[in-house]
């Protein structure tokens, strides 16, 4: 059913090291700062990851995933607030209702094509920012002061978290948020994978490179792509649920055109449409963010220099640039032992898979 | 005797040198106008008695929006914060180690912006206390990271969220501290205003309504409901309650309301500049017989430059920044001639005033304590708690078990006890607003509008 071979084997091998050592690192003793950092950087992959698959993988120029975050993480707030339920339980809801929102937004938008879809998402996105700090509604009083249902433009909390604090204490609790979010990385990245490297993964592409041809070969491209929509929401509500519940708050901000951007910039510098270009362009934005943090006033400047240098020099992102460097270094180390037949018989079975 | 704690016992010998005393301080430092200003922290040069500030550096850090769209305030907070060290540094710094600020930029604030920024102070700086202008939208989420650390943080977020989240648990938030009264008190504020100008004969209301707009942010529909709520208990009447979607431009509809049944007064708790300056704009050419009173916008030079002489006449409030008397004008200077005429000192105020206040509760305590030192920042706190600081925005007294800023005059009739709520009104709109209130801090007279006046 999934497609296989020697990436496959290169992919996993690197997923098993990268999540020991992940697993290991707060054993080591790191600050709370680097944790928390980390966990964030869980976060923020997870929900590059999914959007990679529509964005990247099925080519559809969507700007909807912050807005699905959002829901997700509202979704979650608001069910812990108001319904006073586990916020574990309402995670997973908030995943399941992410998928039915994703749902709507892509009838509404995937008739369309291009840009189109982008601005229409786009909207959504910033009507979904507009209701929120319009919200002014007095939903319920406490003390002198009313709260408004969304949270308005102050933010939605006191929802509570996912009880890590009286489960490891104070000190520690958040290796319990980083955890969860390593485990929610985890987790979207196999499905990420797996979707890739399905049938499906290639119906994607095929309509994504050439959609004339994939609809000719029977493939219905509303459907598939209202398809990859919804896949791709379940994590990333999951994702704002994540957020929602490590900050104990969540505001409109994070609908905000700054962080979509962050976040678009990572997908762009770790390479569009391949399996691991998203958790390396958030890896590597983020990098560059801590490293710029002392140099305030050219941070802004500093990021539009990286993404133009990852632009020119990697057009196929940093993921594609260290594929290259793997394939140039295996074709080194087989030629010095003498084994051209045996790399030209194994290029034949991963011609394929280094499209992806 | 002062205990002093590891770290900062001063070394007797060669190191050190002292000055002669607190006059000679001021005057080598060139601060002879530092004057009634520097009576509280002179307190600190009489602690630290006569020590230079060359220990090993206490760094304090600033966690302000740097860059995004707070930045300009973020600036100014910066300065403040650095002008105050310097100035604590001159005085020999807390016990003999010099102040060292560090700042990490909240960006576009939110949760996700502050509460690493402030993660960051605390494990890569080892601040011994956070000391901001403000931050929004985190909801004191960051309060848990101060109370894991325990140093001293001290904000001016003027949100009544604070009381809520400390007032829950102050063993556990006892740390946080908000430096400036919450924005509720701008609603009551405004009623004991015009009640007391009525009252003082300094204006005849030509009956006892008020008609209230909002903007759609939370900060707006706190004090406009603080404003309605508290109405009765000073004897007025909301004619008029009205919520406008913003940003607006075209106040037609709301001024037809407001035409239909004229009020005493108009409060306008949206805060834009641009869309005040419209207003007034629209209001001037068919008038009604009302004080107006808008929130914040009036504070900046975009609302006179594009409202003009519609703008002579309007009231406005702030319940934190310098005062315009001998301090605050000698503060004044000192901000300008270090970062230029073109620096905010009002608002650079906020965090100047707090470091100091910090720096002489820290002496007094023996010393700061740096994050997990629990025992030391509680003395440090403790002292916060107790002290009442006279700085270049007033009388700074905390609450408790709260721990925010008292307001004067409507939470206390002492002025020495409470952070003056200044009122101030446009009287020529090529010039600042005046400060006409509260007593005995005003530098002018109320003027009735030019509107109502002919």
């Amino acid at each position: 059913m999934f497609e296989t071979g020697p990436n496959w084997r290169r992919d996993a091998a690197f997923g098993v090291v990268l999540i020991a050592v992940m697993i290991a690192i707060p054993f080591l003793g790191p600050s709370r700062y680097f944790i928390g950092q980390l966990t964030l950087f869980f976060i923020w992959a997870t929900v590059v990851s999914q959007w990679n698959l529509v964005f990247g993988v099925a080519g559809i120029f969507s700007l909807a995933q912050m807005a699905i975050f959002a829901f997700g993480g509202f979704a979650t707030g608001m069910m812990g607030l108001y319904l006073g339920i586990s916020l574990w339980f309402a995670l997973v809801l908030a995943g399941v209702g992410s998928i039915l929102f994703s749902i709507i937004i892509g009838l509404a938008c995937l008739r369309l094509r291009g840009p189109y879809v982008a601005l229409l998402t786009l909207a959504i996105a910033q009507v979904m920012y507009l209701l929120i700090i319009t919200d002014t509604a007095c939903f319920y009083m406490e003390g002198v002061t009313c709260r408004n249902f969304t949270g308005g433009t102050r933010g939605l909390a006191k929802f509570g978290d996912f009880g890590f604090r009286e489960m490891l204490g104070r000190r520690e609790y958040l290796k319990g948020d980083y955890y969860l979010s390593l485990f929610l990385l985890v987790l979207a990245t196999v499905f990420s994978f797996a979707i890739i490297r399905s049938p499906l993964g290639f119906a994607f592409r095929a309509l994504r490179d050439n959609p004339e041809y994939g609809v000719s070969r029977g493939l219905n491209r509303f459907k598939y792509q209202l398809l990859v929509f919804a896949m791709s929401a379940f994590f990333t509500g999951l994702a704002g649920g994540v957020f929602a519940g490590h900050f104990r708050v969540i505001g409109a901000n994070v609908l905000s055109l700054p962080l979509l951007l962050f976040l678009i910039s990572m997908m762009v510098v770790g390479g569009l449409g391949r399996a691991w270009g998203p958790i390396l362009g958030a890896a590597l934005v983020m990098l560059a963010d801590e490293g710029m943090k002392d140099f305030v006033e050219i941070r802004n400047m500093g990021y539009g220099a990286l993404i133009v240098a990852i632009v020119v020099l990697l057009p196929q992102g940093a993921a594609g640039g260290l594929e290259q460097v793997w394939e140039w270094g295996r074709r080194q180390v087989l030629a010095l032992w003498g084994g051209t037949g045996r790399l030209a018989a194994r290029r034949g079975a991963a011609g394929e898979e280094r499209r992806e | 005797m002062i205990i002093r704690r590891r770290g900062t016992r001063r070394e007797e010998g060669a190191r050190k040198r002292f000055i002669a005393s607190r006059r000679n301080f001021m005057k080598g430092a060139g601060l002879a106008g530092f004057g009634a200003a520097a009576m509280s922290s002179g307190l600190l040069a009489d602690i630290n008695d006569g020590v230079r500030a060359e220990g090993e550096p206490i760094p304090v850090g600033g966690c302000v929006p740097l860059t995004g769209w707070a930045a300009a305030d973020g600036l100014s907070f910066k300065s403040g914060l650095e002008l105050a060290c310097e100035e604590i540094n001159m005085m020999g710094g807390i016990l003999g180690r010099p102040l060292a600020p560090v700042f990490e930029d909240s960006k576009e604030q939110g949760a996700d912006n502050i509460i690493p920024a402030m993660q960051r102070l605390l494990d890569r700086h080892e601040v011994h206390a956070i000391i901001n202008g403000y931050n929004t939208g985190a909801v004191t989420a960051e309060y848990d990271t101060i109370a894991d650390a325990g140093v001293p943080y001290i904000h001016h977020n003027t949100d009544i969220v604070h009381h809520e989240t400390v007032g829950s648990d102050p063993e556990l938030y006892f740390s946080n501290f908000m430096a400036d009264p919450a924005e509720y008190w701008y609603g009551e504020g405004f009623m004991k205003f015009i009640s007391d100008l009525n009252d003082t004969g300094k204006w005849e209301a030509p009956n006892r309504k008020v008609a209230i707009v909002t903007g759609s942010q939370n900060y707006s529909v706190v004090i406009a409901n603080a404003m309605r709520d508290s109405a009765e208990k000073y004897g007025w009447e909301i004619s008029l309650y009205e919520t406008v979607v913003v940003p607006i431009s075209e106040w037609g509809p709301t001024l037809q309301k407001i035409r239909n049944d004229p009020p005493a007064a108009i409060a306008i708790t949206h805060w834009v500049p641009q869309d005040l300056a419209q207003f007034m704009m629209q209001f001037v050419p068919n008038p009604t017989p009302s004080l107006v009173y808008m929130q914040y916008g009036p504070l900046l030079a975009a609302f006179r430059e594009i409202g003009k002489e519609a703008t002579n006449g309007v009231l406005f409030a702030t319940v934190v920044g310098a005062l315009q008397d001998e301090i605050g004008q000698d503060y004044f200077q000192r901000f300008n001639s270090k970062f230029g005429e073109s620096a905010s000192p009002l608002t650079g105020s906020q965090p100047y005033d707090s470091c100091h206040y910090w720096a002489i509760a820290s002496a007094m305590a023996g010393g700061t304590g740096a994050p997990g030192e629990f025992e030391q920042n509680e003395k440090v706190c403790d002292r916060i708690r107790r002290n009442i600081y006279r700085g270049v925005q007033g009388a700074t007294a905390f609450v408790l078990p709260y721990q925010a800023a008292r307001t004067y005059p409507t939470e206390t009739r002492d002025a020495s006890l409470g952070m003056p709520h200044q009122f101030l009104q446009i009287q020529n709109h090529l010039e600042q607003g005046k400060l006409i209130a509260p007593e005995p801090y005003e530098t002018a007279a109320f003027q009735i509008p030019p509107w109502i006046s002919g």
